[in-house]
Parts: C-alpha cells; sequence; structure tokens
C-alpha cells in the first residue's frame, strides 16, 4: 500500500499533468476575465439600476429598459441603426461578391487590383477617411464639383436626412475588401469540372453563377453575414465623425447614443441597458441566421 | 476536467460577487456625497477637511502631470511655461498631457471618476459640480494656500470656483460673448459695421443683393443661437435666464426670443443650420466660408476670438463689435469663468501641483510666458505683468473689456449641462435644428425647450 503511494502521482500532479494545456492559454484567459467577462456581467448588473458616474445608484429596476422602449428618439435610432444594417450588409456583399468574381479571373494585373481594392477594408476605419468622406460630401466638396460639371445640381448630401444615412452606409460599403478577399479563396475553391460540364450541357455563364457558383460558396456567404451584421449594429466611427448623428438625428445610430448616455452624460446604468438591448437585438438576429442555415447552406460534407 | 470546470464556475461566481461589490460601493458613496452635500453636515466636513494639511515641498526627485485642452499657440505657450518652471526647480518633472477640445471632457470625465486624473487639471468652471459637488475630486486650495498666493484674485472670483464649501479651482480668466465682425466683407459689401440690430438687419439684405446669396453678416450654430437668444431675451426683459435653480421664463417670452432668432434667418442675416452642416466643418473657425470671410460675423467667447482671427485668409480684418444697445432696454449677456485650474484631490504631490500653479498663473517669468493664451488673467499680479509688458492679446484684451463692462447677469452652472449641450441629442440641438428645419413651430419649440431646462434644473 505504501509502495503504491510512491509510485502513484499525488492528485495535485495529476491535476496539473491534465491541465497543463491552461498554462499556455493563461494570459488570454486573464485577459477575458477581466476584460470581457467582468464586463459584460457588471454591464447587465448596472443596466437594472440608474448608476451615474458622479452620482452613484439612488434607484433599481426595470426603469432603463421602460425608457428605452417608450423613448420616441431612442426607439428612433434604433429604426436607423436597422435600416443601416439593412442597406449596408446586402450591398457589401454584393458587391464584394461581384469584385471578387471578377478579380477570379486570370487578367494581367491582377494581384495589383486584389490589393488596391482591399485597402479600404483597412483604412476605411480610420478617423482620417472618416474626415476624408466628410470633405467628398459637402456642398462645396468634389461629389458636387463632378455633379455640377455635368450641368447637374449640387446635393445637401451632409444636411438633408434624406440623404446623410446613405453617406454613412456607403463608406461602410467601400469597405467591402476583407469579404471580397474572402469570396475569392471561396471562389478559388469551386472545383472547375462542374464548370466545363455546364458548358458542355450549354449553362449559360449567368445560370452556372447562380446554379454552382453561388450553391458552393454559401457557408463564406454565410460567415460574411453574420460577420457584417454584428459590425453593421456596432457603426459609430462613420458617424460620430462625419455628421455627429445629424441631421436631425437622421444618422444618430445606436452606438452612438450609448456613447452620449456614458461618457457625455455619465448615465453608465442606461448605457449599459441600451448595450444589452443591442447585444440581444444581434444575437437574435444572429440566432435567426444559424437557424436558416440548413434551408440554403451548403456544406459539401452534408450526405 | 471537473476539476477545471470548478474552477471556472467559481471565477465567474466571483466575478459576479466583484460587480455587485463594486455597485455596493458606489451606492456607498452616493450616500457619503448626499451626506456631505446637505446643510450642516456639509459644513462639519468641509471645516474639518480645511484643517487638513498636506505634505510640505520635497526634495526628492517628484513628477507630476499636467492636463489642459486648447489650440496650438495655449500649447506651445504652456510647454514652454513649463520647461522654464522646471529648470527653476531642478527636481520637479512635469508631464504634459493636452489635445483639442473635442471629445477631452469625455475622456477626462472618466480619469476623474477612476482616479486617473493628472495631478492638476485645466477644468471648465460646471466640472466642479458636475463632477465634484461633494469635493471629493479635486483638492481644496485653501490647504495649499501657503503655497499658491490665493490674495492675488478677487473674493467673487473664488467664490465661482466654490462648490460644497470648498474652493476647488481657480479661476484664470472671464469670459461672455461678443460680436465679431469681419469688417473686409462689410467693406466690400459697401457698409460699416453693424452697431444696431436695425443695421444688422439690413446688413442681411445688403449682403444678399451686393455679395450674394453665399454671404451672410453673421454665422451661428444650434448652440450659439441658444446663447444669442439669451442675451436677446435678458435684454429685453431684464432678468436671468435660470435664477435660484429655476427657469425665468415663461413659456411665452421663450417663444418671443425664438421668434427673433427665426427672424435673423428669415432676413439673411444668418445662415440656415443645414446650410452649415452642408459646409462639413467641424466647428465654424475651421468653415472655409469663415476663413474667406463669406460668413462676416460670429457672437463668440472673448477668450476664443483668437482661433477665429488665425483661421481667416489674408487680407482680411477682424474687428471686436459692441452690445446692440436697440436690443431692449437692459443690457443682457452674461459673463462666467471661462476656464480654471484644479488640483486632483487624490494627488501624492499637492504641494508641488500648487508651486507650478503658483509659476503659471501668478509667478511674474511664468505668466509673462502664458500671457492671454487663456483670456485676460484674473491673477492682478499676472495682469500686472501681462500689462507693463505689453503681452496681451490687444483683440482679446479690448473684448474682455467690453464684455466686463456691459454684462450684468450670471450663468447658472446648469446651462452647459450636456442634455442640454450635447450633440445630437441635447436639448439646445434638438430646438434650434428643429426651428430651422421647420419641423417645430415656434410655440413647440419654445415649450421643448422650457420642459427640458425645467427637467435638468430639477435632476
Amino acid at each position: 500500500m505504501a509502495s503504491k503511494n510512491v509510485n502513484e502521482p499525488s492528485k495535485f500532479k495529476l491535476f496539473c499533468r491534465k491541465n497543463f494545456g491552461f498554462l499556455f492559454i493563461l494570459v488570454w484567459l486573464v485577459g477575458f476575465l477581466i476584460f470581457r467577462l467582468y464586463p459584460f456581467i457588471s454591464s447587465f448588473v448596472y443596466s437594472f439600476s440608474d448608476f451615474h458616474l458622479f452620482n452613484g445608484i439612488k434607484n433599481w429596476g426595470l426603469m432603463n429598459y421602460q425608457e428605452i422602449f417608450s423613448n420616441k428618439k431612442i426607439m428612433s435610432s434604433l429604426g436607423i441603426t436597422f435600416s443601416y444594417a439593412f442597406i449596408t450588409v446586402p450591398l457589401k456583399l454584393v458587391f464584394a461578391l461581384f469584385i471578387a468574381y471578377i478579380l477570379n479571373y486570370k487578367i494581367k494585373g491582377v494581384n495589383f487590383f486584389r490589393t488596391a481594392y482591399y485597402i479600404p477594408s483597412i483604412l476605411g476605419g480610420s478617423v482620417a477617411i472618416a474626415v476624408l468622406w466628410k470633405a467628398l460630401f459637402r456642398d462645396e466638396g468634389l461629389i458636387n464639383a463632378i455633379i455640377r460639371a455635368f450641368g447637374g445640381q449640387g446635393v445637401n448630401w451632409l444636411s438633408d436626412p434624406d440623404y446623410a444615412l446613405f453617406i454613412i452606409s456607403l463608406l461602410r460599403v467601400w469597405q467591402f475588401g476583407s469579404a471580397m478577399v474572402l469570396f475569392l479563396a471561396a471562389l478559388k475553391g469551386v472545383p472547375q469540372d462542374l464548370y466545363e460540364a455546364a458548358t458542355i450541357d450549354g449553362a449559360s455563364k449567368a445560370r452556372q453563377f447562380f446554379s454552382i457558383t453561388v450553391p458552393l460558396i454559401t457557408p463564406v456567404v454565410f460567415y460574411n453575414l453574420v460577420t457584417q451584421l454584428c459590425q453593421a449594429f456596432q457603426e459609430f466611427n462613420g458617424p460620430y465623425i462625419i455628421t455627429q448623428g445629424g441631421p436631425r438625428g437622421a444618422t444618430t445610430l445606436f452606438s452612438l447614443l450609448i456613447y452620449n448616455r456614458a461618457f457625455k452624460m455619465n448615465e453608465m446604468g442606461m448605457a449599459s441597458a441600451m448595450a444589452w438591448v443591442l447585444f440581444v437585438i444581434v444575437m437574435v438576429l444572429s440566432l435567426i441566421a444559424f437557424l436558416s442555415q440548413k434551408f440554403w447552406v451548403y456544406y459539401g460534407d452534408e450526405k | 476536467m471537473r476539476m477545471m470546470k470548478k474552477v471556472l464556475a467559481g471565477v465567474m461566481g466571483m466575478a459576479m460577487l466583484a460587480s455587485l461589490t463594486a455597485c455596493g460601493t458606489s451606492t456607498a458613496n452616493t450616500d457619503e456625497t448626499t451626506a456631505a452635500a446637505g446643510g450642516n453636515d456639509a459644513a462639519e466636513t468641509t471645516a474639518a477637511k480645511a484643517d487638513e494639511t498636506v505634505a510640505p515641498a520635497s526634495n526628492e526627485p517628484v513628477t507630476i502631470k499636467i492636463s489642459w485642452w486648447g489650440g496650438d499657440s495655449r500649447h506651445e505657450a504652456t510647454q514652454n511655461a513649463i520647461d522654464a518652471f522646471m529648470k527653476k526647480n531642478t527636481n520637479i518633472t512635469v508631464e504634459p498631457n493636452f489635445g483639442a477640445w473635442s471629445g477631452w471632457e469625455d475622456s477626462m470625465s472618466t480619469a476623474f471618476y477612476a482616479g486617473t486624473a493628472p495631478d492638476v487639471n485645466q477644468v471648465n468652471w460646471n466640472w466642479i459640480s458636475n463632477y465634484s459637488a461633494d469635493g471629493s475630486i479635486f483638492l481644496d486650495m485653501n490647504k495649499v494656500s501657503d503655497t499658491f498666493d490665493l490674495t492675488q484674485y478677487s473674493q467673487s472670483a473664488l467664490d465661482q470656483c466654490t462648490v460644497a464649501g470648498e474652493l476647488q479651482a481657480i479661476p484664470v480668466s472671464m469670459t461672455g460673448r461678443i460680436f465679431y465682425w469681419n469688417q473686409t466683407t462689410f467693406e466690400n459689401a459697401g457698409i460699416s459695421t453693424p452697431t444696431s440690430l436695425e443695421e444688422l438687419y439690413a446688413a442681411g439684405e445688403t449682403f444678399k443683393t451686393k455679395l450674394g446669396d453665399e454671404y451672410y453678416p453673421l454665422a451661428a450654430g444650434e448652440y450659439d443661437r441658444m446663447i444669442l437668444m439669451v442675451y436677446y431675451l435678458e435684454s429685453v426683459y431684464g432678468k436671468a435666464w435660470v435664477e435660484n435653480g429655476q427657469l425665468n421664463y415663461t413659456t411665452e417670452e421663450i417663444a418671443k426670443g425664438l421668434e427673433f432668432i427665426q427672424s435673423l434667418e428669415d432676413k439673411h442675416v444668418i445662415p440656415t443650420i443645414a446650410t452649415i452642416l452642408g459646409d462639413g466643418a467641424e466647428s465654424l473657425d475651421k468653415n472655409p466660408k469663415w476663413m474667406d470671410g463669406k460668413y462676416a460675423g460670429i457672437f463668440e467667447w472673448d477668450s476664443s476670438a483668437s482661433k477665429f482671427n488665425s483661421a481667416l485668409n489674408e487680407g482680411q480684418t477682424l474687428i471686436v463689435g459692441d452690445y446692440f444697445k436697440d436690443m431692449g432696454e437692459y443690457q443682457g449677456g452674461f459673463a462666467k469663468v471661462s476656464l480654471a485650474f484644479a488640483i486632483s484631490e487624490n494627488t501624492a504631490h499637492p504641494t508641488e501641483s500648487a508651486m507650478l500653479l503658483q509659476y503659471l498663473l501668478n509667478d511674474p517669468e511664468g505668466t509673462a510666458i502664458m500671457a492671454s493664451e487663456r483670456g485676460i488673467p484674473l491673477s492682478k499680479a499676472a495682469l500686472e505683468t501681462c500689462t507693463s509688458q505689453s503681452l496681451l492679446n490687444p483683440m482679446v484684451a479690448e473684448a474682455n473689456g467690453k464684455v466686463l463692462d456691459w454684462v450684468t447677469f450670471a450663468l447658472d452652472t446648469q446651462f452647459e449641462n450636456s442634455k442640454l449641450k450635447g450633440n445630437p441629442d441635447g436639448v439646445y440641438y434638438d430646438v434650434f435644428g428643429g426651428l430651422s428645419y421647420d419641423e417645430y413651430s415656434v410655440e413647440e419649440a419654445a415649450q421643448i425647450l422650457a420642459d427640458g431646462v425645467t427637467a435638468v434644473l430639477n435632476g
């Protein structure tokens, strides 16, 4: 019995040996717990309070959520955020696929074009590009100068509530590079013999695209859809720098309101509640996308 | 694996407990705040705090941090003054942190809350009541009065920075809004700069017919319009906008003020909000139409005039205007502390921080370098230095003199509350934007403004 104890490793040693791998992700784990999990939980708790940075907490309850769903401005901002997401995501996906499809052909200097089209994805979220975007679309900007050169009348892009959201959306669509690269990789993976067989059968290019290309790249379409949807609902830089949410609140996306409540008004309880509403919306939409997979996403390993 | 799950569950439980504990702490702080802010308790707390002494200056190497916002010339002057201070006090290293105003308050407010703000901070006047209503964020300057010479300031100036019975900041200068005119554009229109409301109305028409639709004698954004309206109302009715924490105007009276603002738009005196937004400029001084003289006037803080003047294209002259005597029977308009300097309550080096402030705000050498970069100094010693050495910006000095000679009303600290002044969802932006875009009638806008201001005043 005694010799058994000597030869067998202790429980602690066994535990260490079994969980040795966690040591390698310890830094990430600590970061996750402090910077992700803790804010995640604490913001949920704060969302049920009137936590103000400098006045503390005086009340607990559902008042923040009640205000969100009864305040016209907040609901309007939510509507604008939905419009923004439903404009930018499909447009961006279609545009990215279109360019990827063209760049999939063996044309001269294709690598240069691939790089050139990818660059906006790297630059698009930057402050400098947002400032440039504003300069392009101001009343005396380059876009109106071109319109006027062709005899047209300048458009009040930044000051007309009907156009301002379009300008913000366009900046997002312009950053199609990352989605394009994924589509390009997917297009490369479509077997050529399928196209050859279809050509022999007399299928047109359009028919080949919709009957072969699109079904085979649906997993990437799905991935792009979910990631782009999440990003669109969290958009902040564009409206913050270009329009500051104006004119007349036409570009006041939900994230902008959250920022204002948190860092301008210091109402952390309300900001937390709004962040949670946004989280639930994105989660529900992602869930719908995941559940709908079986109807339109084709995985090669499926029977 | 089961063990690991237990560990993870434990950590998650602790995280949740920690968040609840954090909430508990906040609540406790609130209770203390409330107690401290109220009546006799506040007086006792203040008395107790005032008795506390701070550590004397150390001969050991010390590093302190200072923060401020402003334009390039202010940055340069302050950095030069800091360098000169460090040469005189070789054991003190000063680390500056500065930037533009845009977004500055957002980052500073969280730093104040987290206790990570620099030792010395340039603060806006209303920050004292917004962030340190109980005196917990900023140091009572009375505690360092051996190092910082408070006698250089009038009691009335110091009173403006006294909250919860503590002198929480040192006011640097006073400021108010006044008209500035681009004389060159007015000359191009063949008229002199306006000295009355009647002349201003006439200038609108003249600009339109002689110079073109793009030319306006005055430009005013949403917040500018609010201040201009208050100036008008105070001139007409002779009472402050807010008095004793209550809105002093009826919705009918406010409607008169809004009609006045709309009349400026209707008579081509000011561009519509849509026109200004369409210019795509971050602020009026960065607006190309201001730079080339198409917008030929502003109603601006006297301490901000320099940046508007330096933004003008070559060959244009900006002059300080006069208050309009035909606006009403009274001298409307208000002055406020333009900005102040405060020492963080949790600083480890209060005496060294006070030494730095003494150098920047009172010392002949430091104030000569700083000159009028933060307006006309309230410090008697600084004013004496700047005047004797002719260091004051003549335009700032002229404007400041006119403002302080004219205005008779005080400004309530809540006037600049984020819920009112915030862009885009502040009440001022909503009211004046909605009015300009024809979304609100004057009556509707007056009601929204009155309700919004009252809600903020009632907390």
